[in-house]
């Protein structure tokens, strides 16, 4: 057992570690000090960056901003926010203009990085204020990725914010992309090419995941349009793609024809007799008013909660709820029919 | 007897110097991972699942023993959490405090009728509130059954597909939750289990239920804490991780598949670590259903807890740790070594025997090996010298490492200062606190044979202002 081996081990890890503690305290120190320059200076350019976005003829920010030491870095930032705070509305033109003016040729070398986490930033940026003059890089990219990793989704999704319908045709590439990237893609496309999308997707021959997302996104985006489609998804004889269309109905809030609801109230799968529940009740269908409490004794959980739901939409929901709660003859139905009869509706969205 | 001290001195160094290996490899595995993450914009990789509805909604459990100081101020961190739709659901356990009347006044609840779903037994549920000013908080009032019978209440009232288990006296940062759900909904439910980091708030300021600076405490037992944290998160949790092995996500922050958890049992009464069993439970279900599904750990989803700031407080949570991984461990014996659990029954599990349970037994006789080396002759001072030499390796220098890769990763310290102060702090763990841990774990082992279920005695002070 030698001593001194473990005397010099020990002494050339501390001392490594010493070295180790100086370089980052250093780097920290150095980090701190850029950061609080960075925040000076985007303090000193926010109220000439706000005056500019209404006038774009005060050249005080341009003026400002070439003078700034970190003018890439601030920029970003100030655009940035500015998108963060206004992401819900489309991105202005100015802010695109000031991006490319500023930040294009950055970007067009951070895609180049070998930084996996500086490539993803710059992805996320090039979509937000979207950047279209990098198009060609970003399809040159994906030319290269064969996988679907995070990176390559992103590089999709950033495509589809420019309006590159190849947005689509790369996840087709791909067997296993998940219907969540084809909504997110539909989600980005602009109004028109989402429309031919749909349309395309809505198509007896695309897959399924492509289907699937199509028909969710047209619930989730109201899009009454394609309402025929979605009532004819619900002959399909694919059991998933007949929820997706029922939970589409149940986001469109109409349907042309009420009765073709009926079938699902006594359907074999659960999933159908609630989502047929929670339309009925959506859309105030009196017809069905007797199923909903013939459903308030199903024997899964979640179907009684949703057809106690739906007769609270009703106006004598209350009435009804209370004459169930003591006389339905399921013990069940009566619990969930007393739950909704005071019970306020329960989660934040 | 000189000779058996030589020879058991020998396999102890061996045994550190072997655990200080796997820790390295482990630091190796783990500083890839984060590093690669390390510039990500963090904001920017989670925005879009704010407006998305896609994102899963998720039921947040509270448990609550006793908790009149803390519970309300969690409940308000949880409101301003970003994230698209949740429900809040507090479990009072019984509570001899005002817990249920503190969180009746703040949120104005009433009684509500409700049918809950039995997918879990419990102890008998008293009554269910629901606040009037925000619908989505509810309150269990059940009778006293132990922390895992009140997360099994909770689970049976929850409406949504996954929960997360935060504990009452916590702080989640305000993107937390979205961060640790990113990579369920990106995995499209693959991974049904994410741990995030809990580090130590004692220090930092935290005010309306945020957390607006972030600073080190004074106390040097709470210090030490945050040292072990590092250590425990960023070295062991995030390599195992890695490796699809990790057996323990954190009791203070979770989030979990509510479907998987029923089909697992949901958690165990019967044990002090239930964290860590129904971990190990869900990977049983997944090794022998040979299930692809995975259990991450993300570091940085961070969740704010306070620590004990007294070492009797201190002693009774460490032996109530240790009690728990020894029953974990002993429920799950035919796990061991067994080839059918792939990597959790060859690698994990010997892992979480030898290094995590055992290593307290065999430290504790390295500790006495030096001291009667140097005092009493038991052997050559020169051997005692070694051992003492790779304790400190062993117990001072691994946590100053783990100081270091949190510097280098996620540096959430931010002067420099406080970097300097954990690094030196780091460097006398082998001297006190590590001497004190090893005798408590030394006898958590022993508690393990004395059964009593019961939630933790800390006497909150409350971390937020």
């Amino acid at each position: 057992m030698n001593l001194f081996f473990f005397w010099m081990l020990s002494l050339s890890l501390f001392i490594g570690q010493l070295v180790l503690l100086g370089i980052l305290a250093w780097r920290k120190q150095r980090t701190n000090r850029k950061e609080s320059s960075v925040d000076r200076q985007y303090d000193d350019l926010i109220d000439a960056f706000s005056s500019y976005m209404i006038d774009q003829d005060d050249g005080r920010f341009l003026q400002q901003l070439d003078a700034s030491p970190n003018k890439q870095t601030v920029l970003e930032r100030l655009l940035n926010h500015y998108v963060a705070v206004t992401k819900t509305g489309p991105t202005s033109d100015e802010i695109t203009a000031l991006a490319e003016q500023y930040l294009a040729h950055r970007y067009a070398k951070l895609l180049k990085q070998r930084n996996w986490a500086m490539r993803m930033n710059t992805l996320y940026f090039i979509e937000d204020f979207r950047m279209a003059s990098l198009i060609p890089q970003l399809k040159e990219k994906l030319h290269k990725h064969s996988k679907l990793d995070q990176e390559t989704q992103q590089l999709i999704r950033t495509l589809a914010s420019l309006n590159e319908p190849v947005a689509i045709a790369a996840l087709a590439e791909f067997p296993e992309a998940p219907a969540r990237l084809y909504i997110d893609v539909f989600k980005r496309l602009d109004e028109l090419t989402k429309l031919d999308e749909l349309d395309a997707a809505l198509d007896a021959n695309a897959s399924p995941a492509l289907k699937h997302a199509a028909i969710s996104y047209i619930g989730m985006a109201g899009i009454m349009l394609f309402l025929p489609r979605i009532e004819q998804e619900l002959e399909n004889e694919d059991p998933e793609m007949r929820i997706q269309a029922l939970k589409a109905l149940l986001h469109l809030q109409y349907m042309n024809d009420p009765g073709s609801l009926t079938p699902f109230f006594s359907s074999d799968s659960w999933q159908e007799r609630m989502f047929a529940s929670q339309i009925a009740g959506a859309l105030q269908l009196s017809r069905y008013k007797e199923r909903l409490s013939e459903l308030l004794g199903d024997s899964v959980w979640w179907v009684r909660y949703s057809a106690a739901e739906a007769l609270t939409q009703f106006s004598d929901g209350d009435i009804l709820l209370s004459h169930l709660s003591t006389n339905h003859p399921d013990r069940y139905a009566r619990d969930m029919a007393n739950q909704w009869k005071t019970s306020l509706s329960g989660s934040e969205q | 007897m000189q000779e058996t001290a030589l020879i058991v001195s020998y396999i102890v160094i061996a045994y550190m110097l072997f655990s200080s290996l796997s820790y390295l490899g482990l630091f190796a595995l783990a500083f890839r991972k984060v590093k690669r993450e390390t510039k990500l914009d963090k904001r920017e990789s989670t925005e879009d699942f704010l407006r998305n509805q896609s994102t899963y909604p998720v039921s947040i459990l509270v448990p609550a023993y006793n908790e009149e100081v803390g519970v309300v101020s969690t409940v308000r961190s949880l409101l301003a959490l970003e994230y698209p739709e949740k429900e809040i659901i507090v479990i009072d356990d019984g509570s001899k405090d005002d817990t249920s009347l503190r969180m009746i006044e703040e949120f104005k609840m009433t009684k509500i009728p409700f049918a809950v779903r039995m997918h879990i037994e419990t102890a008998e549920i008293e009554s269910i509130y629901q606040s009037s000013i925000f619908p989505y908080i509810r309150l269990i009032k059940k009778a006293n059954g132990g922390k895992a019978d009140a997360l099994n209440a909770g689970i049976n009232l929850s409406s949504f597909p996954y929960f997360c288990a935060i504990d009452g006296d916590s702080i989640l940062e305000n993107d937390g939750l979205l961060k640790t759900m990113k990579p369920i909904i990106e995995s499209d439910g693959q991974i049904i289990v994410t741990g995030g980091s809990v580090r130590i708030a004692n220090g930092s300021t935290i005010s309306r239920s945020k957390v607006e600076v972030i600073g080190l405490p004074r106390s040097p037992v709470v210090l030490m804490q945050i040292v072990e944290y590092f250590r425990a998160f960023l070295i062991g949790r995030l390599a195992l991780s890695h490796l699809n092995i990790l057996l323990i996500v954190s009791g203070a922050f979770g989030v979990f598949n509510k479907e998987r958890v029923i089909q697992a049992g949901g958690y165990n009464k019967n044990t002090v670590g239930e964290d860590m069993e129904l971990v190990v439970r869900l990977h049983r279900l997944l090794r022998e259903e040979k299930s692809k599904q995975r259990i991450e750990y993300i570091p940085d989803p961070v969740c704010w807890t306070e620590a004990p700031d007294s070492l009797g407080v201190l002693k009774s949570q460490r032996i109530r740790w240790q009690r728990g991984l020894f029953e974990t461990l002993w429920t799950h014996r035919k796990l061991m070594l067994n080839p059918k659990y792939g990597s959790i029954g060859l690698f994990s599990m010997p892992y979480f025997l030898f290094v995590e349970l055992l290593g307290a037994v065999f430290e504790f006789i390295g500790y006495f090996i030096i001291f009667g080396g140097f005092f009493f002759s038991l052997v050559d001072p020169q051997v005692a010298g070694v051992m003492f030499l790779v304790t400190v390796f062993y117990g001072s220098l691994i946590s100053a490492l783990a100081v270091l890769l949190e510097e280098l990763t996620l540096h959430k310290y931010p002067n420099v200062s406080h970097l300097v102060k954990l690094y030196f702090w780091a460097l006398t763990e082998a001297f006190w606190y590590r001497p004190l841990m090893v005798l408590w774990r030394v006898q958590g082992i022993f508690a393990a044979f004395r059964k009593k279920a019961h939630w933790g005695d800390m006497k909150r002070k409350g971390i937020s202002t």
